[in-house]
């Protein structure tokens, strides 16, 4: 510990010399690391963008429960109440006659003059059932057997492609982290390997001489910290760029996208690219050492 | 603080290095081990570093065993040695006084304290004026003094040269054995091999042992 502590300084123009024996193949592997970030930083922002596209949905996510055509309207209150304290019901509204044939008349416009041709109103009243997605089939079949309850309709088919969407969503996020750690590590190891060889006969001459193997190693743990940071670095401003000129061409455009805020994503790039490149760099710097084990 | 029991070595292509060596060297002792180009000197000096562990026989150096057990063991007794290589091992593009704190680094030593040990061991080699040189730019025997300097600025217990005065002529043979025999003493054994027995053959207050065909013979002659 003393000894690290007197050596910091050494430590740090070795790894700037370790840097510079090898400075090409270092550049490209900062370049590396960098791209690999950035990619997982996109990712990782699409994924999030789409999470709050699929909780966004899921507060819409509804039944609807026809009642039986002889029901008074205590009676449908009854009914809604009883839902309304199922599992997985979040809450229940009830649509009359009236609702739903003005919600058609909005949803038709100009069309809506083909309504005149009924005498009567030819729709039924219903509850409109407010759910979440996870308890889905649960609550269509307790909602289908409630007695004064006709029929269900249900947008499950929809519901399930989001199910589907966001767990594809997850299993991407998680499948891109391993990619990102595992190529960090192999670019992480071979430029450490490359490091030692270069070195392998200074580094032999401090064996000789008693040198703890934490001492050789520690410049090349900080080389490799410091080039995955710089790359990390790289990754967080490329996500900047990215993401300002996104937001830039899309305002307007698509104003019904529920896209997070601009500051806020940005403020997450750029704190946990870096932060992730620095954990990498330090254990994939250790893995690199510690896969190049001889004798003393 | 060398103690060795029947030691063997045979290196991996078969080659009987050294056969039964029994071994006990004190602290302070000045020992020369002498023999013919090839008899296992060099083996020898290879065996008390942990860079070679004995076939057979156990070997004990400064009070721990040389033996493949664990390598930080072999580390902890390297530390204490200040070894003078035969080429000597500077670590090229650096200064001599670079090298000469590179052995020390790692022991501990406040850096104020280390540099000025390493200019002071220097400055006792006569290479006061070359310590900004880097070290490839240096004749032969300047790389040997930054070599000494190496060795002896960390304080060791035990200096071991091997071959120091190889192809020295006369003269600088007889200062560098001079300069190697001034480190010696109470605490401090010097170790050194060489073959040119007729520089050492007047030396009266040393243990020489002779190696021959991979076998020694001890001959303390002490006033
Ligand atoms: N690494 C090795 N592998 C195989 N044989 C070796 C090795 N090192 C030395 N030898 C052999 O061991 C014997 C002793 O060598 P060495 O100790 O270097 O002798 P010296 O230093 O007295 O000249 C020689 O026969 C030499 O060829
Ligand atoms: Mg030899």
């Amino acid at each position: 510990m003393k000894s690290f502590l007197f050596n910091i300084g050494y430590f740090i123009k070795e790894s700037g010399r370790v840097i510079k024996l090898n400075l090409l193949s270092n550049i490209f592997s900062v370049i590396g690391t960098g791209l690999i970030l950035l990619l997982l930083g996109i990712v990782i922002t699409g994924t999030n963008i789409g999470n709050r596209l699929v909780l966004m949905l899921n507060e819409e996510a509804e039944v609807n429960g026809y009642f039986s055509e002889t029901l008074t309207s205590e009676q449908r209150e009854d009914i809604a109440t009883k839902i309304n304290n199922m599992d997985g019901v979040r809450s229940t509204r009830i649509v009359d006659e009236d609702e739903a044939k003005t919600r058609m008349e909005d949803i038709l416009g100009e069309e809506a003059k083909i309504l005149e041709l009924f005498d009567d109103n030819p729709f039924e009243a219903f509850v409109e059932i407010r759910i979440n997605v996870d308890a889905m089939d649960s609550v269509i079949d307790n909602v289908k057997s409630t007695a004064g309850i006709e029929y269900v309709r249900d947008n499950r088919d929809v519901l399930e492609k989001i199910q589907d969407i966001t767990y594809a969503l997850k299993v991407l996020g998680y499948l891109m982290i391993a990619a990102v750690g595992i190529t960090t590590f192999i670019i992480l190891s071979h430029m450490i390997r490359q490091g030692i060889y270069n070195n392998k006969d200074q580094i032999n001459t401090l064996k000789l001489l008693g040198s703890p193997s934490a001492f050789i190693g520690f410049p090349y743990v900080l080389t490799g910290v410091l080039l995955t940071l710089l790359g990390g670095i790289i990754a967080a401003l490329s996500m900047v760029i990215l993401i300002n000129g996104a937001y830039d061409s899309m305002v307007g455009t698509i104003p019904f996208l529920p896209l997070p805020a601009r500051e806020e994503l940005i403020e997450q790039m750029t704190l946990w690219l870096p932060s992730l490149s620095l954990i990498l760099g330090f254990f994939g710097s250790l893995f690199g050492l510690s896969s190049i084990r001889e004798k003393s | 603080m060398i103690i060795s029991n029947n030691v063997s070595l045979i290196y991996p292509d078969k080659t009987q290095a050294l056969t039964d060596i029994n071994l006990d060297i004190k602290p302070g002792e000045l020992v020369y081990i002498t023999g013919p180009s090839g008899s296992g000197k060099t083996s020898l000096l290879k065996l008390i570093m942990g860079m070679e562990y004995p076939t057979s026989g156990t070997l004990s150096v400064l009070g721990r065993q040389v033996n493949n057990s664990r390598a930080g063991n072999i580390r902890r007794i390297r530390r204490s040695i200040g070894p003078v290589f035969q080429e000597f091992k500077l670590i090229e593009g650096r200064t001599s006084l670079e090298n000469v704190m590179m052995g020390m680094r790692f022991l501990g030593v406040k850096p104020k304290l280390m540099k000025d040990a390493a200019n002071e061991a220097l400055e006792e080699v006569g290479l006061g004026h070359k310590k900004m040189s880097k070290v490839e730019n240096l004749s032969w025997g300047e790389s040997q003094r930054v070599a000494i300097a190496r060795a002896v600025a960390r304080k060791p217990s035990l200096i071991l040269a091997d071959e120091p005065t190889g192809n020295l002529d006369y003269d600088n043979a007889i200062n560098i054995l001079g300069l190697l025999k001034s480190f010696r003493n109470e605490n401090t054994t010097v170790i050194i091999t060489t073959h040119a027995t007729h520089l050492i053959k007047d030396e009266q207050n040393a243990t020489f042992i002779s190696v021959d065909k991979g076998r020694i013979a001890i001959e303390r002659r002490y006033r």
